[in-house]
This record gives structure tokens, C-alpha cells and sequence, in this order.
């Protein structure tokens, strides 16, 4: 029984997933604890989509840029909606826009997009690119009641001013505010201990569970302090799921592999069904949270595609690039004496980290079945437009 | 003629501070002789969930709305709550007091009037969509955005709708409203000036993004942030754009007014103030954290949340003080001459003396 079915034969009832740690690049001489199995219990009956991830479109990128969408930290409207247009019409090789967004959802349907506001102002999803999706969908057919923009945090939510922002008629979620946990079925979790936590549990957020039909993941482009980096798969499994920053306690992480888990889980993958990848700003050092303009490049770059794991290899490829350009020890760098406790110290120098990075985790959601992490069997179009 | 949005009711003392800002022109209690560096918690109080707006004072009793859809009551003497009132949503709204009631909106789209005594509802009135905008009271007329796009105005006795206006995005921005006009910022990144007596719109100036800053008022300048990085002031007859100052990120948090001068603060984490006449940079400070919150005066000081609750000098910018209360958010400090209340996003209520 490999993984993906192992997942899947637990829809009905319970299993316990086994995965090695997996840093197949691994620098420097530490020894990582090996990850402890991770339990999946859901009790819903969810039927899969064949538009769940990977999608319609395996191993495929499609890499629009144009350096007139960001201008002085300033996103334009107007550049990002030909972006959106000529990203979304590339990757399903339709010849309007309307079609591309029939593509993945159809009038009937309950759209969430899942946005990255943590981070924010400094670098979360930029309000433009969610506009542009909202006009998408209602170009399919989706009236703006049935279109909701969510996150775990609404004060994140706030400080991004998303809800002022948005067109009239969308609704904006904040899955919790803060200090209670509401919004997540207790019926659906993922269960391990990491650090010997009193609350071993991550519970799937009711939205996702129950109210929503399809998912459009709008993620932003960073270096992560405990995952490497954080895109597709970390927005969306860690924006689903409560009570993960257990998942990492300095200096050690378990993002990998838990991050592929939680995305695994139905019905967050079948729901899933298309991938849009703020990359417009870029943090090459200090995600996710950093507020320091020295680390943030502006590329003006959107990644479009289906399957999470070839994106997240994209990013990963790009970050890693950005950092060597600049001197930063590679993701894949686990060197003790660049270990602080010291969170300014962090944010503030890029060779240090408060944890040993596992960008490890895209290729486990890859061996999940999510997507094709091999940079040689990604299809990575790319189209300059300015 | 441009008017003075300043609006004095009959019943305030000093210590009351019945508004969001402490009054309609966001002047944020400039004359009051306290906010002296705190020295010690005289109590503090749980609200159970978070609190995203702002407190609200009258007659010793401090006016809390919380996200679980709580309006408390508290008595400022003993730190216990003399009330509580269950809103049907979520609640962003700060309150805002005139006579004996207390009105707020909430995510349901609801606007409530409460009685100041005894915690019971007067009357309720509804938008379509969420209110997170506090009601601005003047002349007997409690005027609200909602995120349906449309400004409210309703009789303050009763709750009936005197009239609504449409805009062109949703309303985040809380009015300020003078003799004649409303002034309010809007989501299509419009700053609106509407009729005060049938809601028509007077005349519209765009920014480069939506809005998420409420305006203040200082003689005939129409203050106010926009996503798009910069803070405008218009003039207040024609909405022409007499000088605008670039930040180095977007603006929700609302300008406080002192004499002839604007503080406000970016989402790049500092504070500025602005000679209103000029658009002149006469100070900025970097604080702790993110601004979203608005700030307020004090005297002498100018008091923020932004990860804690911070006093600068009004005239140097320098640092007076610092509590590690508070946080960011929409939240701002109430200030008397004897003590500060903070509200913060653990939703604990600090009184600091």
C-alpha cells in the first residue's frame, strides 16, 4: 500500500501515517530527530475530485512577469489583471477568460480563496491579485455571495485592510479571532506529538470541511524559518488546520512532513483545485512574519498552476537562488553555530535562523501524491511581459 | 462656508470621552491634563474574546465591545462590570455614547442603541452587511457605514432611517460629521462629502487605492490616510487635494488633530505629524510595531497602540513612555487626568494610573 492510498484508506475512519525524514540535500553534520507518526481521523464522506491536487495539470508552472506590476512597492491594478488573464489563459490553454475560469469552477459553486495575510503590510497576498481573482470567478458564473476570502487570524486579516479593499458582496473570514478556537470540526484532525505537547491535535477548519466547494490558494512567496519555505502547500495545509506552530520548537522542526499531511486530507485536497502564487514581492529572508523592507525583493512575478509541489519546487529553486546572490547560507544549510533564540537577531541577519530549515517538506507532499517536486519533470513556461 | 465639526454635548465632563477619537473631529483629548506615564495597573479586566475597537467613557463608566459580541459596561472605580449586552455578530464597532445610550454596530449588519443604566436595548436598526464603523452622533442623528457600500443616517431616539447613500465600495471608514457635511472614506478609494440632511453627495476625490482611515476635520481641511501609501488633506468645500504626504505603506490608521498639527500612522511602522496648513514633516518616529490604530493626544503626548501603548512628545517626537499593553489593531487608548484605559487584542481591559 503506498502512502497516497494509505491517505486515502483512511477517509472513513483512522490510520497512522509513517514518513522518514526526508532532506535529500541536507548540509552540515546535525542529526535531525526522525518525525513520529502522524495519525489522520476524519469521519466525513467526501467524494474525490479529479481537479484536486495535483489537478488538471500536473508538473505544470506557468511563470507570468512584468516589472511594471510592482513600482515602488505600489502593485498595479491594472498590469496585474493582463498577468492574471495571460497566466490563467497559458495554463488552460483556453482562448478567454471566462472559459480558464470555467475551468475550475462553475456557477454552483461556493469559492474560498485562501489568502496569506500573515505578514502583512509588509508582504502578504496583494488585494490586487485577489480582485482579479474575484472578477475571474464572476466571470464564470459565481455571483459575489458565493465567493469568500479567508485565513486563520482576522486580525491578520485587518491589518492587511483586505476587508475595505474587496469588492462588495464577497464575504471576508477570519477562522478565529485570536483567542478562542471556533471554526474547526472536532471530527477532523491530525493527531502526533512532537514535542510531548498537551494538545497533540490539529483540527480542519469547519469552512474547509463543510461550507466551502472549491479552493483557489493565493499564497505568497517566502523563506520560512522553520519549513524552508512557505507557498502553496504551507498556506494551505497550516491555514486549514489550528494548532501548528507546535509542529516546531526551536531549533527543531516537523513542518516536514506535516505540511504534505494536512494537505493530503479530505476534502481540503479534492477542494484545492488551483494554485496562484503571489510572487509580485518576494521575502528571501525573515518569513514569514518579517516586516524588513532589506529582505523583500520586488520581482513582480505570478506563478499559475494546479499542482501545489511543482509551484512550492519553483519557489523553492527561486528563493534559494535570491539568497545565494545575496550571501545567505542555503535553506538546506543545518549548521548549529547559525541557530538563535534571539528573534531580532533573525530578523535582522540572514545567517542566522531560529530553526534547523525543512524545505524537505515539498518532496514529502510530493511522495503524498500532491504534485511532482523533480525540477527535470516540471513544465516551467515562462512569459515576460514587461 | 466650511464648518467646525467640533460637537460638545451638554452632559460631558472632562473625564468623559463619548466617541471614537473623543469627539467628531478626532481631536483625541488634547486638553486633558493627564496621560502621564503609567505606574501601575489599577485593574485589569477579561472581555472573554478579543477586543478590536476602541473604549468609550462617560460618567465613570468605560464602554467595552468585544469579538464575541459583548458590550460591557464597567465601572472605572472598581474594575467590575456592571453589565453586559449580547449583540448578534462579531463586533469591530467602537461606540459611541449620546445621553443616555450607547450605540455600536456589529457583523451582522445591526445597530444597536442601549441604555447607559440598565444594559437593555433600545432599538435596533440594520444595514445588509457587516458594521464596523462607529455611529457618529450629531443633532440628534447617528450616522454609520457598512460594508453593503452605503452610508446610514438614523434618528438617534428611534432608530428609524432618515436617509442611506450608496458609494462605490465598502465603508470601513467611520465619518466625521460637521453642521452641514459627512465626510467618509470608502473601499473604491473615494473620499465622499455628503449632505448631512439628505445623504447627496456634494462632491468625491479619488486616491490610488481603497480606504480603510476615517477623516478628521480641522476648520476647512478634510484629513485623511488611503491604502495608496499616502495622506491626503482636502479642502473641505470642493474636495480639491491642497498637499498629500507619501509613507512608505498604505494607511488605515485616522489622523488625530492638535492645534495645527496631524499625527497619523502608516503600516510602515511610523507615526508622523504634519503641519495641516503645509503638508510639512515636523516629526516621525518609528514605534514598535505595524500602525493600524489611530492615535490620540494627550497633553503633550501623543498616545499609540502598536504592539504596546506608546507617549511621544507631540512637539519632538521623542519617547515619554512605553506600557507593553495593548497591541495593535483598531484599538486606542481613553485618556483622563487620572488615569488610561487600553483595550487590547487578548482582550484584557487595562486601567493604568
Amino acid at each position: 500500500m503506498d502512502r497516497r492510498t494509505f491517505v486515502q484508506a483512511s477517509c472513513l475512519g483512522s490510520a497512522i501515517l509513517f514518513l522518514d525524514g526526508l532532506d535529500p540535500k541536507a548540509l552540515g553534520d546535525v542529526t535531525l530527530p526522525e518525525p513520529p507518526p502522524i495519525e489522520i481521523v476524519h469521519g466525513l464522506r467526501s467524494t474525490k475530485s479529479r481537479l484536486g491536487m495535483p489537478g488538471l495539470f500536473p508538473g505544470r508552472v506557468v511563470e507570468v512577469s512584468d516589472s511594471n506590476s510592482i513600482v515602488r512597492n505600489r502593485v498595479s491594478q491594472a498590469v496585474v489583471r493582463v498577468m492574471v488573464e495571460r497566466g490563467m489563459k497559458e495554463l488552460t490553454g483556453e482562448h478567454s477568460v471566462a472559459a480558464a475560469w470555467a475551468k475550475f469552477v462553475e456557477p454552483s459553486d461556493i469559492v474560498g480563496i485562501k489568502i496569506n495575510p500573515s505578514g502583512a503590510p509588509a508582504c502578504c497576498s496583494s488585494p490586487e491579485i485577489v480582485r482579479e481573482i474575484i472578477n475571474g470567478v464572476q466571470r464564470a458564473g459565481v455571483p459575489a455571495g458565493n465567493i469568500v476570502i479567508y485565513d486563520r487570524y482576522e486580525y491578520e486579516i485587518d491589518i492587511g485592510s483586505y476587508q475595505a479593499l474587496l469588492p462588495p458582496g464577497v464575504r471576508v473570514v477570519g477562522i478565529q479571532d485570536g483567542l478562542v478556537d471556533a471554526g474547526y470540526d472536532a471530527n477532523v484532525y491530525c493527531q502526533a506529538t512532537f514535542f510531548g505537547e498537551w494538545e497533540n491535535r490539529s483540527y480542519m477548519a469547519s469552512i474547509v470541511a463543510h461550507s466551502l466547494t472549491k479552493i483557489i490558494n493565493l499564497p505568497t512567496m517566502k523563506d520560512h524559518s522553520a519549513s524552508g519555505v512557505t507557498g502553496c502547500l504551507k498556506n494551505l495545509g497550516y491555514g486549514t488546520f489550528n494548532n501548528v506552530a507546535r509542529s516546531h520548537r526551536s531549533p527543531y522542526s516537523f513542518t516536514d512532513p506535516l505540511i504534505g499531511v494536512m494537505c493530503s486530507v479530505e476534502p481540503l485536497r479534492s477542494k484545492a483545485v488551483l494554485h496562484i502564487m503571489d510572487g509580485l514581492r518576494q521575502v528571501w529572508h525573515g518569513g514569514p512574519l518579517t516586516q524588513v523592507q532589506d529582505f523583500i525583493y520586488q520581482a513582480g512575478i505570478l506563478y499559475f498552476g494546479t499542482d501545489p509541489v511543482a509551484i512550492d519546487t519553483v519557489e523553492l529553486e527561486a528563493i534559494e537562488k535570491k539568497r545565494h546572490e545575496q550571501g545567505a547560507p542555503s535553506l538546506w544549510a543545518h549548521d548549529a553555530d547559525s541557530i538563535t533564540s534571539n528573534s531580532q537577531e533573525f530578523y535582522n541577519d540572514p545567517k542566522r535562523n531560529l530553526f534547523y530549515r525543512r524545505p524537505g517538506h515539498i518532496a514529502s507532499a510530493g511522495k503524498l501524491g500532491l504534485g511532482v517536486a523533480d525540477l527535470k519533470r516540471i513544465d516551467h513556461g515562462r512569459i515576460p511581459l514587461g | 462656508m466650511p464648518e467646525s465639526s467640533k460637537t460638545y454635548e451638554p452632559s460631558r465632563v472632562e473625564t468623559d470621552w463619548p466617541t471614537l477619537l473623543y469627539d467628531t473631529s478626532r481631536t483625541g483629548g488634547q486638553g486633558i491634563r493627564g496621560a502621564k506615564a503609567p505606574e501601575h495597573v489599577r485593574w485589569h479586566v477579561r472581555m472573554g474574546s478579543s477586543v478590536r475597537s476602541a473604549p468609550v467613557l462617560r460618567a465613570g463608566v468605560l464602554y467595552v465591545t468585544s469579538m464575541a459580541g459583548s458590550l460591557h459596561a464597567i465601572d472605572v472605580e472598581k474594575g467590575r462590570q456592571n453589565w453586559q449586552f449580547q449583540a448578534a455578530g462579531h463586533i469591530h464597532s467602537t461606540p459611541s455614547l449620546s445621553g443616555q445610550k450607547v450605540l455600536f454596530g456589529c457583523d451582522s449588519g445591526k445597530v444597536y442603541a442601549v441604555d447607559c443604566n440598565s444594559g437593555k436595548s433600545l432599538w435596533e436598526t440594520s444595514a445588509v452587511a457587516e458594521v464596523w464603523t462607529s455611529p457618529v452622533i450629531r443633532d440628534g442623528v447617528a450616522f454609520f457605514g457598512s460594508a453593503d457600500t452605503r452610508v446610514y443616517a438614523v434618528d438617534v431616539d428611534t432608530g428609524r432611517k432618515q436617509w442611506t447613500q450608496e458609494l462605490g465600495g465598502r465603508v470601513y471608514s467611520t465619518a466625521s460629521v460637521g453642521k452641514l457635511h459627512v465626510y467618509v472614506g470608502c473601499g473604491d478609494g473615494k473620499v465622499y462629502c455628503l449632505d448631512v440632511s439628505s445623504g447627496k453627495t456634494v462632491w468625491s476625490t479619488a486616491t490610488g487605492n481603497g480606504i480603510d482611515s476615517s477623516p478628521a476635520v480641522a476648520g476647512d481641511a478634510v484629513l485623511i490616510g488611503s491604502e495608496d501609501f499616502f495622506f491626503y488633506t482636502l479642502d473641505a468645500n470642493t474636495g480639491s487635494v491642497r498637499w498629500k504626504y507619501e509613507t512608505g505603506l498604505g494607511i488605515s490608521s485616522s489622523p488625530a488633530v492638535y492645534e495645527d498639527l496631524a499625527v497619523v500612522g502608516s503600516k510602515d511602522g511610523f507615526l508622523y505629524a504634519l503641519e495641516i496648513q503645509s503638508g510639512r514633516l515636523r516629526w516621525k518616529v518609528r514605534v514598535s510595531d505595524v500602525v493600524t490604530a489611530p492615535p490620540v493626544m494627550g497633553s503633550g503626548v501623543v498616545c499609540i497602540q502598536s504592539g504596546g501603548t506608546e507617549a511621544f512628545d507631540i512637539g519632538t517626537g521623542s519617547l515619554v513612555w512605553r506600557a507593553g499593553l495593548g497591541g495593535a489593531v483598531q484599538s486606542a487608548p481613553v485618556l483622563t487626568a487620572d488615569a488610561i484605559y487600553v483595550a487590547t487584542n487578548d482582550g484584557e481591559v487595562y486601567a493604568l494610573e
